[in-house]
C-alpha cells in the first residue's frame, strides 16, 4: 500500500466520501436527485443535501438543452432511475427556470435529528415549488396602528428636516 | 533570408517559411550539380539525368481562417487552484520564450528533432531524434518526452519546451495517434520505438486535419510496467486479442467505471477558455 502524502491530505477534494464507495456513492446520489425531481422538496443529512445541490443544478443545466439533444437525454435518464419523471424534468422544470441562470435550489436548516445520532438535516428544494414557503414571509400590514403611528412619526421628522434648511 | 528566419511571428508562417527555404536551396543545388559531374566522370557512362524538383506551390490565396486552430496544450490552465495572475504572467514570459525560439505545432506520437546545448560535447550541441510519448507540465514548466532506440538501446529524454538550453526544434513528421499517451510504447516490440536518426523531414500542410496513424502496436510478454489493459488508461492503440485471452480482457472491466462519464463534478468544459487563450497567443505571436 502506498503511504503517500496524497493520500492523506485531501488538498482540493470536491466530492465527499459518502456510503460504500464512488459507485454507491452516485447511486445514492441519482436516489436523492430522484426523489427531489419527484417531490421538490426533500429533507436529508446536511452532507447529503451539499453534494445532491451541485448535481441538481447541473441537471437543469443539462435539461435546459432540451431533450432531442442526445447528451442531455443520456444525463436525464442515468440520473432518474423513475423513468416517468423525464418528461417532467424536460417539460416542467426547464421551462420554470428558463430566465435565471444559476440558484435554481434553495437548501434551509432544520432541527437535529431526532436518533441517536442528532445528524443536521437540511432541507433542499427547487424554487417555485408549490409548497408554503420555508422561510416565511413576513406581511406588513399597512393599516395596523403601530405602522400609521410610526409613518406619522416619519412624516413630522420629514417636515422638520426641510423647515430647517 | 536570415532577417526572415530570424523574425518568425506566426509558427504556420514560419513552417511554410522553412519549407520554401529548403526547395529553394534544392533548386539550385539540382541545377548545378549536372554541370559539375560532367567535367568529372566524362569517361565513365554520362551522369543520370536528374530532374528539378517539383516547384512548391504556396496558394497565398488560403486565408488564415482555413488554416489549423492549434492551441498548444500548456498554455490551458488545469482546474484546480490555479492563481489566474500567476496564469497571466507565466504565458507572457511563454510569448517572450517563443518569440526567440519556434516551436512548431506537435502532437503526440510525431517525430521530433531536438539541438541543445551541451557543453562537454564538441561541437557545443547534441541532437537527438525521437517519437513524442507524452506532453506533461502547464506554463513554463511544460516539458515532452522523446523516445528512441539507439543500438539496442532504448533512450527517453524528457526535454522542457522553454528551456534555455534548446537550440532548435524541428518536426521531422506530423501526425497523431489514437491515443494522447504513448508510455506503453515501453512495454511495445522495440520496432515500434525505432526512429532513424537521419531521417528527412517529412512536409505537411498547414490545413486540413492532422493526419492520424491508426497503427495498433504489437506488445511484449507480460508483466508489463503498467497494466494497459485497465479502462483507466484507455489505449486504443495496442492489439490486445494477440497477448490477452477474452477472459483476462474481461477481468480488465472489473476496474471499469460505467458511471465516470456521467458525473458531472469530474467535467471540465475548456471551451470558452481555449477560445480567449487561443485569440490572445495569436494577438501576442503576431507583434
Amino acid at each position: 500500500m502506498r503511504l503517500t502524502l496524497q493520500m492523506l491530505i485531501s488538498h482540493g477534494r470536491v466530492a465527499r466520501k459518502m456510503g460504500l464507495g464512488p459507485e454507491s456513492r452516485i447511486n445514492m446520489l441519482r436516489n436523492m436527485l430522484t426523489g427531489l425531481v419527484r417531490h421538490e422538496r426533500i429533507e436529508t443529512t446536511q452532507g447529503r443535501a451539499d453534494e445532491v445541490r451541485f448535481y441538481a443544478e447541473k441537471l437543469i443545466d443539462y435539461a435546459k438543452k432540451g431533450d432531442t439533444d442526445e447528451k442531455a437525454m443520456k444525463m436525464a435518464s442515468f440520473w432518474l432511475t423513475e423513468k416517468d419523471l423525464v418528461p417532467k424534468l424536460f417539460k416542467v422544470l426547464a421551462p420554470r427556470f428558463e430566465t435565471q441562470k444559476k440558484g435554481y435550489t434553495r437548501m434551509a436548516r432544520i432541527p437535529n435529528r431526532e436518533n441517536l445520532d442528532r445528524a443536521k438535516m437540511s432541507v433542499l428544494e427547487y424554487r417555485g415549488n408549490p409548497f408554503p414557503p420555508l422561510y416565511p414571509v413576513r406581511k406588513n400590514i399597512e393599516l395596523s396602528l403601530i405602522n400609521q403611528l410610526l409613518k406619522g412619526y416619519k412624516e413630522e421628522r420629514a417636515q422638520k428636516t426641510t423647515v430647517k434648511i | 533570408m536570415a532577417a526572415c528566419v530570424r523574425r518568425l511571428n506566426n509558427v504556420l508562417c514560419s513552417v511554410r517559411l522553412l519549407r520554401y527555404q529548403h526547395h529553394q536551396n534544392e533548386r539550385f543545388l539540382s541545377t548545378s550539380l549536372p554541370r559539375l559531374a560532367l567535367g568529372s566522370d566524362d569517361t565513365d557512362q554520362p551522369s543520370k539525368f536528374t530532374p528539378p524538383p517539383k516547384p512548391v506551390i504556396i496558394d497565398k490565396t488560403q486565408t488564415a481562417a482555413s488554416l489549423r486552430k492549434f492551441l498548444s496544450p500548456e498554455f490551458i490552465p488545469i482546474r484546480q487552484r490555479i492563481n489566474p495572475l500567476k496564469a497571466a504572467i507565466e504565458r507572457k514570459d511563454m510569448y517572450r520564450r517563443r518569440k526567440v525560439l519556434n516551436i512548431p505545432e506537435f502532437y503526440v506520437g510525431s517525430i521530433l528533432a531536438v539541438t541543445m546545448t551541451d557543453q562537454y560535447a564538441s561541437g557545443k550541441s547534441n541532437r537527438f531524434v525521437g517519437i513524442c510519448l507524452q506532453r506533461g507540465g502547464k506554463g513554463l514548466g511544460a516539458t515532452f518526452i522523446l523516445r528512441n532506440i539507439i543500438e539496442n538501446q532504448g533512450v527517453e529524454i524528457c526535454y522542457e519546451m522553454y528551456s534555455p538550453l534548446i537550440q532548435k526544434i524541428e518536426v521531422l513528421k506530423l501526425e497523431k495517434r489514437l491515443d494522447e499517451n504513448l508510455m506503453y510504447l515501453r512495454d511495445a516490440l522495440p520496432e515500434y520505438s525505432t526512429v532513424d536518426p537521419d531521417m528527412k523531414p517529412v512536409s505537411s500542410s498547414p490545413t486540413g486535419d492532422v493526419p492520424i496513424n491508426m497503427m495498433k502496436v504489437r506488445m511484449r510478454p507480460k508483466p508489463w510496467s503498467k497494466r494497459w489493459e485497465r479502462p483507466i488508461f484507455n489505449i486504443k492503440g495496442i492489439r490486445f486479442e494477440l497477448c490477452l485471452t477474452p477472459e483476462q480482457m474481461e477481468h480488465a472491466q472489473k476496474w471499469a467505471e460505467p458511471w465516470r462519464e456521467y458525473d458531472m463534478l469530474k467535467e471540465y468544459d475548456t471551451s470558452r477558455l481555449e477560445e480567449n487563450i487561443l485569440k490572445e497567443v495569436k494577438q501576442e505571436m503576431s507583434k
